[in-house]
């Protein structure tokens, strides 16, 4: 279906000539299908390039009226932010790409959506200030992952998700009133996202964010913590070999293995009860062997040869970053009582170095889409969050399910290749299990499908919240009352909110 | 294996991460200087990037839509610098540049390319075989008399610099002769090095060109190829070993003279004062890495069997200017934020500068808005194409002024 | 367009019953001896220590399970009767218990069960008649605390405390306005019941093995953020978990103290970023005697007299591990950041000599002394709530004072207590003025005093995020965008507008 040409043309009277097209080579940019899977996603009727809130809620209410269908994206990384049905018009808000204002005293920076997590944690280093910068890479948006997407953290142990530090909001509604959220609904600025009352907040973002689902998120102020490092990296190297090295007296990265999880989770369980560091995970091995090599083939000597299964299948990465010499003495010292206690090794000096030649693994991430790097197929399961136990059982119960697709050849024998990162000093993890499966193989479309049925079996078989509630209506239908039927109060909220069904509903 | 077709494994590949818009998270400085894609910055658009460029290339080929004449424009609004293609193997293994140039040859292929601008440029090459159109009889007539005989060091001044840059080519056999560099000037057998054309899809004239010179330099016994000319570089380096068996070594003038001052067989003893940034021209910098022919298999899980050399952009030359520059008494070297393999193009590449000349000037005024905020006085670079797409940058004064390479080092030769 | 606080408001597909106004024959669901229907009882929830007054309710009831509540909403519904929530034992303060329509008080009061205490995960799940002075203990008993507000009432119910936001005198251990409340179990205004974050499913609580500490979600909606500060309306929560913290073995109590709580904020701040202190309070000098003072307050005058205009109670902790190198760390941390700031942390405090076990004893537990410190001088008060960023409590505390000298009222004893909140990107504040019951002209005084001065807080930047009583005008008749998408989601969550109407802008 194909805009009709007075809408399109009303649309143009909103943006600009410049800024629309539907022009088939402008929207060949944005609907390729992700390399993870072989559907095309729906093409969009058009691509908008607003450039203000107010062009936004025009571009909306023509939305409403005529029924057009639309999605704001900055980058669609992932496969959500894409049309989820034919009639959709996208709008990319690269234009708005505005650092409004960064408060150092009151520790908040208000941000636009096409805001980079590459220039804002950088330029907010300058300040001596942080934030959970997601592992996206640099060209990811920052606002998108806070308000509508996931936002996990290397360093979320000792900060937390990006749920805690969205404060006020700017937001374009699925009928496109201008609201604002928060204290800035009272006039009182950016710095409390809740309220006032029952918080509207809690529409824009649960675990996730609405996907584009909830109208548009034009401006957020997110929250900054102290920043322990210097204001500016020292990198060295060029592309794509870069060293990060920063003043051993106060950072230090450190890798250990346990003989078994219970003791792995044991021990992470008590360097957060310790209040201490600032990374504390268990990383992904496939994925850490993608971040250290600079080729596939480079991958695929460094995995055939072992080293990575071997030394991180129980593994405990810790990042000790302190303000004084004193406090990262004291928190070593800790540290090292912890893991002697719960049995806990050095793992073997080349992998150790990797880390401590490159702390960018906990600073930037600057390189994280090698993990995208062995051809496209991959994907996320097990995105979920609760106790660092109930994470580790959550892990321990996935060889059981992925071990026939490893038989069958469907996907990469990488078992260990899950995450868990505990947040705010232990209170809570976050689990993703990352599965890799060639393009190649007969049927490969229906690896992802099949995988994570298993998986989502395997939880209720289990007893395990190891994924969200399903999204989809068909799902929703088979299995949503298991989640306390949450599909159907999102699918009220939704009707409440967006009675037209425009805002890129599911 | 250049055919658009033989880069469908890229084409299906990109994530959309946005690495080839925005600059590597390393080379970040802060919210400023933070983009990378000359025309993604101008035109917003994901179509106008490395991640467009490979979807619709992709769409192309599997007859999704059918080439219009605002389809070609897109295509060479490109700047073919290669930032995306630089940016994306910092991570990946995939050929984003490669699959812009194999999409121009495409168009051309299918009579839907080049832009008329390089149409006729290649009419030119063809008649004269100089972009210029200038008589070949004058190529050399910027020599007045130099060495033509044979050497094992030649030196291959191009185009520009044969041409309209005169000053580069008289200063390269300067310098070349105050390090004791004995060289022949290839003369009336140089023509045109034939990266306007490669660049520009037109990859049979290009071929010709690259035969021609081959022949050339093998008859006159040349081992070694020195130039002072960017794109000449990176077209000798990239593109020759794509045609045909490529047994040279290729120099840039820049790293002879800093071999010469680590032997101490050059001085720079008169002092030059100028504080002085370096742009680091996409050909001489992340796209001169000797390119290595790959006629493999791609397996799975993205295994290359053979293992192929990509060309990463990590040998470029950007170390040779700088230490020559910061040698010269008198000159302080100060950095760009997007610079080394990460400099912001000029503007002007590939074909640009003819062909939408405006959109070329906006991108130098960001450039030069990047060189002004370091506190220099001079922008130096060692591209002729970018000092004309710079120097209109520059033009509306602000203090600070271009100077070529080759200039800089004979301002402190002694005379 | 002001929004409407009297009027029901109908969206498209969405409508929610104004003011049900009850059509009497409300059948008490439950066994006889859940009910009450004692006059004197029924009579005292009509009015309430805030001075607001409503409804004598026509019974009042004490479920004891959330199948109780959910039978208490479905006759609710048929009878279109209001039900007002009430968790805590009295005093109450703030209006929100009171029937401003009449119908029917629900009690959890005898929900009263410790449903799980768990070290691992760091979490208590409790019902919502779990007092501050029955868990406190049992917590102690087993080396757990819970983050607490300043000095809560003993019979102040735990869930609703979390539910209200009150601020906590631990800001380290807050992450947002939340914190530390984690999932919930509610019964939403249709009768159905439901679970929030983690403990949505898979399955029911039997089968589920979550530790039920993830509180966001399910997928793309935080359902306990539209639980929050919502006194009630938005659905009766039947238990909830909450996070724990590890007790000190060791602690240090330091003090600063000004004349200007500016003077006190700033190493505050330092402090905050750093995450040194522990308990961080800060008192002005009638709030400190309030709770410093005997029994009979013989001593109140003279400690009021004696104390510094404000003091900062600042405590620092070693846990299990190397506790006394953590005290001294941060002791030393402490000192040597205050004293940057011009300021000598000291280890007893001008006036209050020898009462440092004494304040360390009140800072950790629940109000025992009466039920609660607030009424301790006359048996009234009333108060002014509202948060704003740290940097403008000094001129809002400021403009407080100039009107208060316009309009003749004393603050000699008027209490005002200043909670950093959120690692100190935020700040409560909380003045308690002393009512005489006897004069009523002073009381009339009084609260016009404290109606302008809201207003005009409001103006210069306080945010009354929970806006009780009369503050909900200040919130909500500038915000009819809010007002209409509260609304709605009260259409989706309570569509009998059973839940205590009259309340926010409802």
């Amino acid at each position: 279906m194909s805009l009709a040409r007075e809408v399109y043309a009303e649309l143009e009277r909103v943006v600009g000539t410049r800024y629309i097209s539907d022009r088939p080579w402008i929207l060949a940019a944005v609907r390729a299908p992700q390399p993870n899977t072989p559907m095309k996603p729906p093409s969009p009727e058009a691509v908008l390039l607003p450039g203000s809130a107010e062009e936004i809620q025009q571009i909306v209410r023509i939305c409403n009226r005529h029924g057009i269908r639309y999605i704001a994206t900055i980058s669609s990384l992932i496969g959500f932010a894409y049309p989820s049905g034919p009639g959709t018009i996208i709008l990319h808000l690269k234009r708005m790409n505005r650092l409004v204002e960064v408060n150092a005293q009151d520790r908040y920076a208000v941000i636009e959506p096409g805001v980079r997590q590459g220039q804002l944690r950088i330029e907010l280093m300058r300040h001596g200030l942080s934030y959970p910068v997601a592992a996206v890479g640099p060209g990811g948006s920052v606002l998108a992952n806070f308000a509508c997407s996931s936002g996990d953290s290397h360093c979320q142990y000792g900060a937390s998700r990006t749920n805690r530090y969205l404060l006020g909001i700017e937001w374009v509604t699925p009928e496109g009133e201008l609201l604002r959220l928060g204290s800035l609904a009272s006039e009182a600025g950016w710095f409390n996202p809740e309220g006032p009352g029952p918080s509207l907040r809690g529409v824009i973002k649960g675990f996730v964010g609405q996907w584009g689902g909830m109208g548009v998120v034009t401006r957020i102020a997110i929250g900054l913590d102290a920043w322990r490092g210097p204001a500016v990296l020292p990198y060295e190297g060029r592309s794509p070999s870069y060293q990060l090295r920063l003043d051993p007296r106060l950072h230090q990265a450190y890798v250990f293995k346990f003989p078994t999880l219970e003791q792995c989770r044991d021990a992470m369980i008590a360097i957060g009860e310790a209040e201490i560091a600032q990374a504390v995970l268990k990383y992904f091995n496939a994925s850490a062997a993608l971040l250290a090599t600079e080729s596939a083939n480079d991958f695929w000597d460094l995995w055939r040869s072992g080293l990575f299964q071997r030394e991180l299948a129980r593994p405990l990465y810790v990042y000790l970053s302190a303000f004084t010499p004193e406090e990262f003495a004291y928190e070593e010292r800790v540290l090292l009582d912890i893991i002697a206690q719960f049995g806990g090794e050095v793992v073997d000096e080349r992998i150790l170095r990797i880390y401590r030649d490159n702390m960018d693994f906990y600073v930037l991430v600057g390189a994280l889409q090698r993990v995208l790097r062995l051809g496209g197929g991959w994907a996320p399961a097990k995105l979920s969050g609760d106790s660092i136990g109930h994470m580790i059982d959550v892990g321990k119960a996935v060889p059981e399910f992925m071990r026939p697709f490893i038989e069958q050849g469907r996907v990469l024998d990488a078992l260990d290749n899950w995450q868990v990162i505990p947040l705010e000093y232990g209170h809570a993890a976050h689990i993703e299990l990352l599965f890799l499966y060639d393009r190649g193989q007969a049927n490969w479309g229906q690896v992802p499908m099949d995988f994570m049925r298993a998986s989502m079996q395997a939880d209720i078989r289990n007893g395990h919240h190891g994924t969200m509630p399903p999204r989809t209506a068909a799902a929703g239908a088979a299995i949503g009352a298991l989640f306390s039927n949450a599909h159907v109060w999102a699918g009220r909220v939704k009707d409440a909110l967006d009675p037209e069904r425009v805002s890129n509903p599911f | 294996m250049d055919t658009l077709a033989d880069f469908r494994h890229t084409m299906e590949s990109c994530n959309h991460c946005g690495q080839c818009k925005v600059v590597l998270g390393p080379k970040t400085k802060g919210y400023d200087f933070a983009e990378i894609c000359p025309i993604h910055m101008q035109f917003h658009f994901d179509a106008y990037s490395g991640q467009g460029l490979l979807h619709i290339a992709q769409e192309l080929l599997d007859g999704v839509f059918e080439p219009e004449p605002a389809l070609r424009d897109l295509v060479y609004a490109c700047t073919t610098c290669g930032a995306c293609d630089t940016n994306c193997k910092s991570i990946r293994d995939m050929e984003v540049m490669d699959t812009i140039l194999a999409l121009r040859e495409h168009l051309v292929e299918g009579g839907h390319g080049p832009m008329p601008q390089h149409a006729q440029m290649a009419a030119r090459v063809e008649r004269t075989h100089n972009i210029y159109g200038r008589p070949h009889a004058e190529r050399a007539a910027w020599a007045e008399g130099a060495s033509a005989t044979s050497a094992p060091v030649a030196y291959f001044a191009g185009c520009a610099a044969s041409y309209q840059r005169t000053d580069i080519a008289r200063n390269t056999l300067r310098i070349l002769a105050a390090a004791g560099i004995e060289c022949t000037v290839l003369g009336a057998d140089e023509h045109c090095c034939g990266g306007p054309l490669w660049r520009t899809g037109q990859r049979a004239a290009a071929e010709r060109q690259v035969r021609h010179n081959l022949e050339a330099l093998e008859r006159r016994g040349v081992r070694t190829i020195v130039t002072s000319c960017a794109e000449c570089f990176g077209t000798l380096r990239g593109f020759y070993p794509r045609v045909a068996e490529f047994p040279f070594e290729v120099r840039h003038i820049s790293e002879v003279v800093q071999q010469a001052l680590d032997a101490g067989r050059l001085k720079l003893s008169r002092p030059v004062e100028a504080t002085v940034t370096w742009h680091d021209p996409c050909q001489l910098g992340r796209l001169s890495e000797p390119y290595v022919p790959w006629n493999g298999e791609i397996r799975a899980f993205g295994e290359h069997v053979p293992p192929k050399a990509f060309r990463r952009g990590t040998e470029g030359v950007y170390d040779a200017p700088r230490r020559v520059l910061g040698a010269i008494r008198g000159v302080k070297v100060v950095e760009m934020v997007r610079n080394e393999e990460n400099a912001l193009c000029c503007g002007g590449g590939g074909g640009v500068q003819q062909a939408f000349p405006e959109q070329a000037r906006t991108t130098a005024a960001e450039r030069v808005r990047e060189a002004r905020s370091t506190g220099a006085d001079t922008l130096a670079s060692a591209c002729p194409f970018c000092q004309d797409t710079l120097e209109a940058g520059l033009a509306d004064g602000g203090g600070l002024r271009y100077r070529d390479f080759t200039e800089l080092v004979v301002s402190a030769l002694e005379p | 367009m002001r929004a409407s606080l009297t009027g029901g408001y109908a969206a498209r597909g969405v409508a929610y019953t104004a003011h049900p106004m009850g059509n009497g024959g409300f059948n008490n669901p439950l066994e006889p001896a859940s009910a009450c229907a004692d006059p004197a009882l029924l009579r005292a929830f009509a009015t309430d220590a805030s001075g607001a007054s409503g409804q004598v309710p026509a019974q009042l009831l004490y479920p004891r399970s959330r199948e109780d509540v959910q039978a208490i909403v479905r006759e609710a519904i048929r009878t279109r009767t209001p039900l007002v929530p009430v968790s805590s034992g009295p005093p109450h303060f703030h209006g929100d218990t009171v029937p401003a329509r009449g119908g029917v008080v629900v009690d959890f009061s005898r929900m009263n069960r410790v449903l799980r205490i768990d070290r691992p995960s760091r979490s208590v799940r409790v019902e919502p008649g779990v007092t501050y002075g029955a868990l406190i203990p049992q917590l102690r008993a087993q080396g757990l605390r819970l983050s607490l507000p300043l000095l809560p009432r003993a019979n102040k119910s735990v869930v609703a405390s979390r539910l209200e936001r009150e601020p906590v005198t631990t800001p380290k251990y807050q992450y947002d306005e939340l914190d530390p409340l984690l999932t919930l179990e509610v019964v939403y205004g249709t009768g159905e019941d439901f679970r929030t974050g983690s403990a949505c499913g898979p399955g029911t609580l039997e089968t589920l093995k979550a530790d039920l500490v993830n509180p966001w979600g399910p997928g793309s909606i935080d359902y306990f953020r539209l639980l929050s500060a919502a006194q009630g309306t938005m659905g009766l929560v039947s238990w909830a978990v909450t996070k724990l913290e590890i007790l000190p073995t060791r602690q240090q109590l330091l003090f600063l103290h000004a004349d200007d709580p500016a003077r006190l904020l700033q190493p505050i701040d330092v402090l905050l970023r750093r995450r040194v202190p522990d308990e961080c309070v800060v008192l002005n000098r009638a709030a400190l005697a309030m709770l410093l003072a005997a029994d009979d307050l013989r001593d109140y005058a003279a400690l009021r007299a004696a104390l510094p205009a404000w003091s900062a109670l600042l405590v620092v902790a070693g846990y299990e591990r190397r506790a006394e190198e953590r005290v001294a760390l941060y002791a030393d941390q402490l000192r040597t950041l205050a004293g940057a700031t011009g300021l000598a942390a000291t280890a007893s405090l001008p006036g209050a000599v020898g009462r440092e076990a004494q304040i360390l004893e009140l800072l950790s537990g629940a109000w025992t002394q009466g039920p609660d410190w607030r009424l301790r001088l006359t048996g009234s008060s009333r108060e002014l709530l509202f948060t704003a960023p740290l940097s403008r409590m000094p001129a809002l505390q400021q403009r407080l004072r100039e009107l208060a000298a316009q309009q003749g009222i004393d603050l000699a004893d008027a209490a005002c207590h200043l909670q950093p909140a959120v690692q100190g990107r935020s700040c409560h504040c909380e003045w308690v003025f002393p009512r005489s019951p006897d004069d009523a002209a002073a009381g009339a005084r009084l609260d016009a005093f404290l109606r302008e001065a809201a207003r005009q807080l409001a103006r210069a930047g306080a945010y009354f995020s929970r806006p009780y009583g009369e503050w909900a005008r200040i919130a909500y008749d500038d915000y009819p965008g809010g007002v209409e998408l509260l609304r709605r989601l009260k259409g989706v969550f309570d569509p009998h507008g059973l839940f205590n109407p009259g309340r926010l802008c409802f």
